[in-house]
């Protein structure tokens, strides 16, 4: 009774570009998308930048009307499910209201939005805040604006577990459709950058550049790594069961062989290198996918140049993987984008969607100084042609959740 | 074969009492939750009530309760799951924790530590705020918190649509038990009282003055509530194996999404209307099967009407014979986790054969014609359940419960 579900559209808005071909050749020939940040003043940080979105403008994918008192983050989710829409040739000829569903990882980008709603409160009183911007409190904002805009009501849903959401909303999706109550899903994952959020984890200490005299950098799996540096995206799937997709005629760019999610509950012990729990989510995905470790041709991961996050996600792979693990070559986006939060899991399935399709890995860049606690091959600098079958994407949050995804390669056997 | 999932434990932290004897005995004796509102200073609103929960204390939960510094969501969530295992009778100590996951809805989650940092942020400016504050803030805390605190390993996430919420979670985690993801999960919802919300539906005139009035023709609004429910989830076949107290099965559940307006529900239902013919599809049964409707009715103008006609447009003849009823009118609206805690009373009233009352009840609304089980509890047998949630940005939910019966 095995159903097989495969990716019919990609969508992505990012600092490496606005649609994915741009996003593609940038990513391949290691052009970095982190800058000064613009969006919001930083000036009292030191830390300043992030993997910026430029020439975002919403009005050309939404339209001029209604879109003033809609957040950033729900401006990106809506305008990248009107693009994957149109990537899949998704109408509503072909699949009724009804039939479409989304569902959204975000978790941070709304933070901003109930902040400034709750000051604007306690500045002028309860009686004086606009309620037009009461809406953008609640976190399924970005997930609701986007089915309005692109009338998708068959499912509706948002998941907020931080840096797994995106991969744990395309899970919620895969899932739903195996259940057959929809016949296509539009889902991802999304983070438009804020104040807020760039001020909280600055205050953390774990942005990089943030210590005194340390380097502002993105460098994943590099000894010179002192922490991360934050990004947005917008990132979007079509997802929808194989015999849909070939009824269709639909273009065909990957299968979603298998998943699995776990939690490490160790965490809150600061046990931030244990390996238990990740080594399992890998082996929960690749059971479900019934793949042999050196099936794996590419690893697309979470490493987003954090000093323990990093060596912990280097161990995962070599406690599940053992002698492969040297073999398999891994890769870190973040360190061109940034980490995205809630987008970088569907971000990363981008990735691994188009390496699979062009027969490229992209890079780590920023890699000089090898870490002798990350000793694998991280791609480093420069991208690799390699014939790509199955990818395997990781994401960790840092609350103990813990995701993996693999994709591969669609044949019609 | 389908597996068929079954409740086998619930928790409930509540406005009008914190554990299910309590929780039962207040609503079928018709309760008020409401009180002037404690959380936070009122006097510069126009409203002062709302329904928070009384003499909760965490410690009496958790024995090292004062460990860790977690929010009010995580605490209410965390002592409602150990209530429901409890009542389940599954010790921690018996299961494969790799098999255990969790399920959440919320609206706001820890909305209680951003205030917080907010009211710092506007007192003293940013600088001496602890940012791990700010970072103990996002929901996914809540889901996280409490596996760490049971020790679960399996799928543990964060459903936030709002006031439909729990619906969504509750729904989830059936589909991972069915999918073979999960063996048993702990769904639910937790909601910590929000001023933000306070403020949100008090500019938008949304909430009553004094009580809420789910339903009649005089009703003034919601009132904001506060509290978490948590069931306890599993296949029949494990349920039966340990011999479990079963409350109910789920016999399945319907989303749907209005795609219309962030705030407005669709002025013909249809979203509704729409989410209770997919549960009803969902569980392979007709209209005519259902008894008892759990209603959304927040006991504003809009949605209760809203409700009523979506009622009938699925029911058509059938919705007068219906038993209907808001446990709002007593509890409030606890947000993300009023339709896990109205799961518990749907799946407590099949038990005992007992349907909750619709309190407040004066004055009948031609609009909402209806039989709301008004003011005083009714002893019926109840073979099949609904229980509606509603939400901002039009997420509609309904899930189907069953009695029982081998």
């Amino acid at each position: 009774m095995s159903i097989r579900l495969v990716i019919t559209g990609m969508s992505i808005l990012s600092p490496l570009g606005l649609n994915k071909d741009e996003f593609w050749h940038n990513l391949t020939n290691g052009n970095s998308g982190i800058k000064d940040v613009t969006l919001f003043d930083v000036s009292r940080y030191k830390s300043k930048k992030a993997g910026e979105i430029s020439n975002f403008d919403a009005k050309e994918y939404l339209g001029k009307k209604g879109i003033r008192h809609i957040d950033r983050t729900s401006l990106l989710a809506s305008s990248a499910a009107k693009l994957v829409m149109e990537d899949a040739k998704i109408t509503h000829e072909i699949y009724g209201e009804e039939d479409l569903g989304i569902v959204i990882g975000s978790t941070y980008g709304s933070i901003d939005s109930i902040s400034s709603f709750d000051l604007e409160a306690l500045k002028e009183g309860p009686s004086f805040v606009n309620p037009m911007d009461f809406p953008n409190t609640v976190l399924n904002a970005p997930a609701s604006r986007a089915s309005i805009f692109c009338k998708a009501t068959g499912l509706n849903s948002t998941i907020s577990t931080g840096v797994t959401s995106g991969l744990d909303a395309i899970i919620y999706a895969s899932d739903f459709l195996k259940l057959k109550r929809v016949k296509a899903v539009l889902a991802g994952g999304v983070h438009g950058l804020t104040p807020d959020i760039f001020w909280g984890a600055y205050k953390s200490g774990i942005l990089s550049g943030s210590k005194n005299g340390s380097l502002e950098i993105s460098a994943p799996f590099d000894k010179r790594r002192n922490g991360f540096i934050l990004g947005e995206t917008a990132a979007l799937l079509v997802i929808e069961r194989l015999e849909d997709a070939l009824k269709r005629d639909a273009k065909i760019y990957a299968e979603i062989k298998g998943y699995g999610n776990t939690f490490n509950p160790k965490k809150i012990n600061h046990d931030l290198l244990d390996t238990e729990e990740g080594a399992r989510c890998i082996s929960v995905a690749m059971k479900d996918a019934k793949l042999k470790s050196n099936d794996i041709s590419y690893i697309s991961a979470c490493a987003n140049s954090s000093e323990t996050g990093d060596i912990m996600e280097t161990r995962v792979i070599e406690e599940y993987f053992g002698d492969f693990a040297k073999q398999a070559p891994i890769s870190a986006i973040k360190s061109m984008s940034g980490e995205c939060l809630d987008a970088s899991g569907a971000m990363q399935c981008v990735a691994s969607i188009m390496a699979i399709n062009n027969g490229v890995i992209p890079p780590t860049i920023n890699y000089q100084e090898k870490d002798e606690n990350c000793d694998l091959d991280f791609v480093p600098n420069k991208s690799r042609e390699l014939e790509v079958n199955n990818v395997l994407i990781n994401a960790f949050s840092d609350t103990g959740n813990i995701s993996s995804i693999i994709i591969s390669k669609y044949s019609n056997e | 074969m389908d597996k068929r999932i079954v409740i086998t434990g619930v928790g409930v932290i509540s406005p009008i009492g914190c554990g299910k004897e309590i929780f039962w005995d207040a609503l079928i004796s018709g309760k008020s939750g409401v009180s002037e509102v404690k959380s936070f200073d009122t006097s510069i609103f126009k409203v002062h009530r709302g329904c928070e929960v009384k003499g909760f204390k965490y410690e009496d939960y958790v024995s090292n309760g004062s460990n860790r510094k977690i929010g009010k969501g995580s605490q209410f969530a965390i002592a409602a799951t150990k209530l429901a295992l409890d009542d389940s009778q599954i010790y921690t100590k018996d299961i494969d924790p790799e098999s255990v996951g969790v399920s959440i809805g919320t609206t706001a989650g820890e909305i209680q530590i951003l205030e917080k940092v907010n009211l710092l942020r506007f007192e003293n400016g940013e600088d001496k705020i602890d940012p791990h504050l700010f970072l103990s803030h996002p929901c996914i805390n809540i889901p996280s918190n409490i596996s760490i605190e049971f020790g679960f390993k399996g799928p543990t996430t964060i459903i936030p649509t709002a006031c439909a919420a729990g619906n969504y979670a509750i729904g989830y985690a059936c589909d991972l038990i069915r999918l073979g993801r999960a063996n048993i999960m702990l769904a639910g919802g937790s909601d910590p009282f929000s001023k933000v919300a306070y403020v949100g539906f008090g500019r938008l005139n949304a909430i009553a003055p004094e009580i809420c009035q789910p339903f009649d023709k005089n009703r003034k609004g919601m009132l904001i509530g506060e509290g978490a429910g948590m069931l306890v989830l599993e296949s029949l076949e494990d349920a039966l194996a340990r011999n479990a107290n079963i409350y109910a099965e789920i016999l399945g559940y319907g989303l749907s999404c209005d795609g219309y307006h962030i705030t407005i529900p669709h002025p013909d239902g249809n979203g509704v209307v729409s989410a209770m013919e997919k549960a009803l599809r969902d569980a392979n049964i007709k209209p005519g099967d259902v008894q008892h409707i759990s209603a959304h009715g927040t006991g504003t103008v809009a949605n209760d009407k809203a409700e009523t006609i979506s009622i009938k447009k699925v029911f058509g003849e059938h919705a007068k014979r219906l038993a209907i009823s808001s446990i709002k009118s007593m509890i409030g609206h606890t947000m993300g986790a009023a339709s896990a805690i109205e799961a518990i009373a749907c799946a407590l009233a099949i038990k005992e054969g007992i349907v909750p009352p619709t309190i407040n009840f004066e004055t009948q609304d031609p609009e909402c014609d209806l039989d709301f089980v008004p003011n005083v509890k009714r002893e019926m047998e109840i073979n099949i359940a609904l229980n509606n949630a509603y939400a901002f940005g039009g997420n509609n939910s309904c899930l189907v419960l069953k009695k029982f019966s081998g």
